[in-house]
C-alpha cells in the first residue's frame, strides 16, 4: 500500500497570500491527516486541491498532470472536498439527498443506498426524518453521508468529526476507512482530533511548523 | 386673477401639513427616516417643479430633440439611481444592469408609441409621461430585484460553497438567485393587477378623468401601461441578472466570487 502511485502532490512554493507550503504528496488509496494549529492554512490547502482556491498555474498535480489541465468540474467530481459549513436544505434527509443529486444532476441512488451511506456515517435515523430538528453533529453526518456518496477518487475531508464525541468520531472514522480502503478512495482528512489521528492515519502531515 | 392664485397655492402648501403627521408617528415609533421624509419632499418638490417648468416649455414648442433629450436624461437617471444603490458590484455588472435598463426602457417605450398608441402619436404630451411611468417602475423592480439578489447570495454562502465543492457549475448555482431576484421584482406589479380597479383607481387613467378624459378610454391606456410596466421590469431585471450573475464567475475557475 505505501508504495501505491502518487495520486495527488503540490510543489514547493505554493502559497496562498501569506501561508508557504512545502512540498506535499499523497499515495493513491491512502489515508492521510493533515493537522496544525487554526490558521495555519489546512482549510485553503484543501480548497486548492479542490479547484475552489486557485494558487499559481502548475503547483498542483493530479495523476501527474497539472489540474489546470482538468476540466474543473469534471475534476471536482473526482477530487471531492466535503466543506466545513455544512449546508442542508429545511426538509428531510431525503430531500437533501435529492437536492444535491438535482444539482449533480445525477439520478437517486437506491433507498438501499441512500441507508448504507447514512449507516457509515452513522445515522440511525428514517429518511423521512425532518433535518430541521436535529443536531449540529446529525446534520454534519447527513452532510458527510452526501457527499461520500459522491466520492469517486479522492475524498478531502475538512473536520469530518469537528461536532462528534469522541465515540462516534471513532465509529464514523472505522466505518469511512473501511469504505474508502473497498472502494480504492485516498482520503486527504484535516483533524484537530490527535486520537483519530493517531488511531486511523497511514500518513501526518503537520502544517504550520518550520522544518 | 392673482388672488384666486395665492388662495390656490396656499392650500396647495397644507398638503405638506401631513408631513408633519408622519413625522410625528415616526418620533412616536423611533422610526428613523425622518431626516430622508425631509430630503426626500424636498427633493420631489424641486424636481417636479423644474419638470413642470421644462414640460411647459416643451410642450408649447414641441420638437423630436427635445422629447428625446427628455427620455435619454430620464433613461440616464433611472441607470443613476439603481447604480447608487449597488456600490459593491463589479463594472461588468453595473455596465450590464445600465445595459439592461436603457435596451428593455427604449424597447417598451417605442412598442407602446409606435404599436399601441400610432407613429402619428410622437408627440411630447403622451411620450414623456409614459415613459416617466415605465421609467419610474423599472426603477423601483430593478433596485428591488438587485437587492434581493444580492442579500440573498451572501446569506447563502454556504449553500453556494458546497454546491460548488460537489461539482456544479457556477450558471446553475445561480440560477435559483437570479428567479428569486425578478420574482420579487415584478411581484409588486403584478399584486397591484390583481386589486386594480376595485382597491385602486390607478394614477394614469386618475390623471386622465381628471382632465376630461371618458374611464372607457381611460382604462384603455391604463391596461397598456400595467401591462407595459410589467413587461419592462421583467425584462430589465432579467436582463440585469441573467447576465449580471455570468461576470461573478471565471468560465474556467467555476468559482463564484462575492466580495
Amino acid at each position: 500500500m505505501i508504495n501505491s502511485k502518487m495520486i495527488i502532490y503540490s510543489k514547493e512554493n505554493l502559497q496562498f497570500y501569506d501561508i508557504h507550503y512545502p512540498a506535499l504528496s499523497f499515495r493513491a488509496k491512502t489515508f492521510n491527516f493533515i493537522t496544525g494549529k487554526s490558521g495555519c492554512g489546512k482549510s485553503t490547502y484543501l480548497k486548492m486541491l479542490n479547484g475552489i482556491i486557485q494558487p499559481a498555474k502548475d503547483m498542483i498535480f493530479f495523476n501527474d498532470m497539472s489540474i489546470e489541465a482538468y476540466d474543473i468540474l469534471a475534476y471536482r467530481h473526482k477530487v471531492l472536498l466535503v466543506p466545513q459549513n455544512v449546508y442542508l436544505q429545511s426538509g428531510s434527509i431525503l430531500d437533501n439527498f435529492v437536492f444535491y443529486y438535482n444539482n449533480r444532476e445525477q439520478a437517486l441512488p437506491t433507498k438501499d443506498k441512500i441507508k448504507y451511506f447514512l449507516d457509515i456515517c452513522c445515522i440511525d435515523k428514517p429518511l423521512d426524518e425532518n433535518c430541521d430538528h436535529l443536531s449540529g453533529g446529525e446534520r454534519q453526518r447527513i452532510f458527510l453521508a452526501i457527499f461520500i456518496s459522491f466520492a469517486q477518487e479522492v475524498l478531502l475531508l475538512d473536520g469530518p468529526t469537528a461536532a462528534l464525541d469522541e465515540k462516534t468520531s471513532h465509529d464514523l472514522m472505522q466505518n469511512l476507512k473501511t469504505f474508502c480502503a473497498k472502494n480504492n478512495l485516498t482520503v486527504i482528512c484535516v483533524s484537530h482530533n490527535q486520537t483519530l489521528v493517531d488511531n486511523f492515519a497511514d500518513n501526518i502531515i503537520k502544517l504550520g511548523e518550520k522544518s | 386673477m392673482i388672488e384666486v392664485i395665492e388662495i390656490q397655492i396656499w392650500q396647495f402648501l397644507c398638503i405638506y401639513l401631513l408631513l408633519l403627521l408622519i413625522l410625528l408617528i415616526m418620533r412616536k415609533c423611533k422610526v428613523d427616516k425622518s431626516k430622508i421624509l425631509i430630503m426626500a419632499s424636498i427633493k420631489m418638490s424641486v424636481q417636479l417643479a423644474l419638470a413642470g417648468f421644462i414640460l411647459t416649455y416643451i410642450f408649447d414648442n414641441p420638437h423630436l430633440l427635445f422629447t428625446l433629450a427628455y427620455l435619454f436624461a430620464m433613461i440616464i437617471f433611472t441607470i443613476y439611481r439603481v447604480l447608487k444603490q449597488q456600490k459593491d458590484l463589479n463594472i461588468r455588472f453595473k455596465l450590464i444592469i445600465a445595459g439592461a435598463i436603457a435596451f428593455s426602457g427604449a424597447f417598451t417605450i417605442s412598442y407602446f408609441i409606435f404599436v399601441v398608441i400610432g407613429s402619428n402619436a410622437f408627440t411630447p404630451q403622451y411620450v414623456i409621461p409614459i415613459s416617466g411611468m415605465l421609467m419610474g417602475n423599472t426603477m423601483t423592480g430593478v433596485s428591488l430585484g438587485l437587492k434581493t439578489f444580492n442579500e440573498a447570495l451572501k446569506d447563502q454562502k454556504f449553500r453556494i460553497e458546497a454546491l460548488s465543492c460537489v461539482g456544479v457549475s457556477a450558471d446553475k448555482i445561480l440560477l435559483p438567485f437570479v428567479k428569486q431576484g425578478i420574482e420579487t421584482a415584478i411581484l409588486p406589479t403584478l399584486n397591484s393587477m390583481l386589486g386594480m380597479g376595485i382597491v385602486s383607481l390607478p394614477g394614469m387613467m386618475t390623471g386622465q378623468m381628471l382632465a376630461g378624459t371618458l374611464p372607457t378610454t381611460a382604462i384603455l391606456y391604463q391596461i397598456a401601461i400595467i401591462i407595459s410596466i410589467c413587461a419592462t421590469v421583467c425584462l430589465s431585471c432579467f436582463i440585469a441578472l441573467y447576465f449580471g450573475s455570468k461576470t461573478l464567475y471565471g468560465i474556467r475557475s467555476q468559482n463564484i466570487q462575492l466580495d
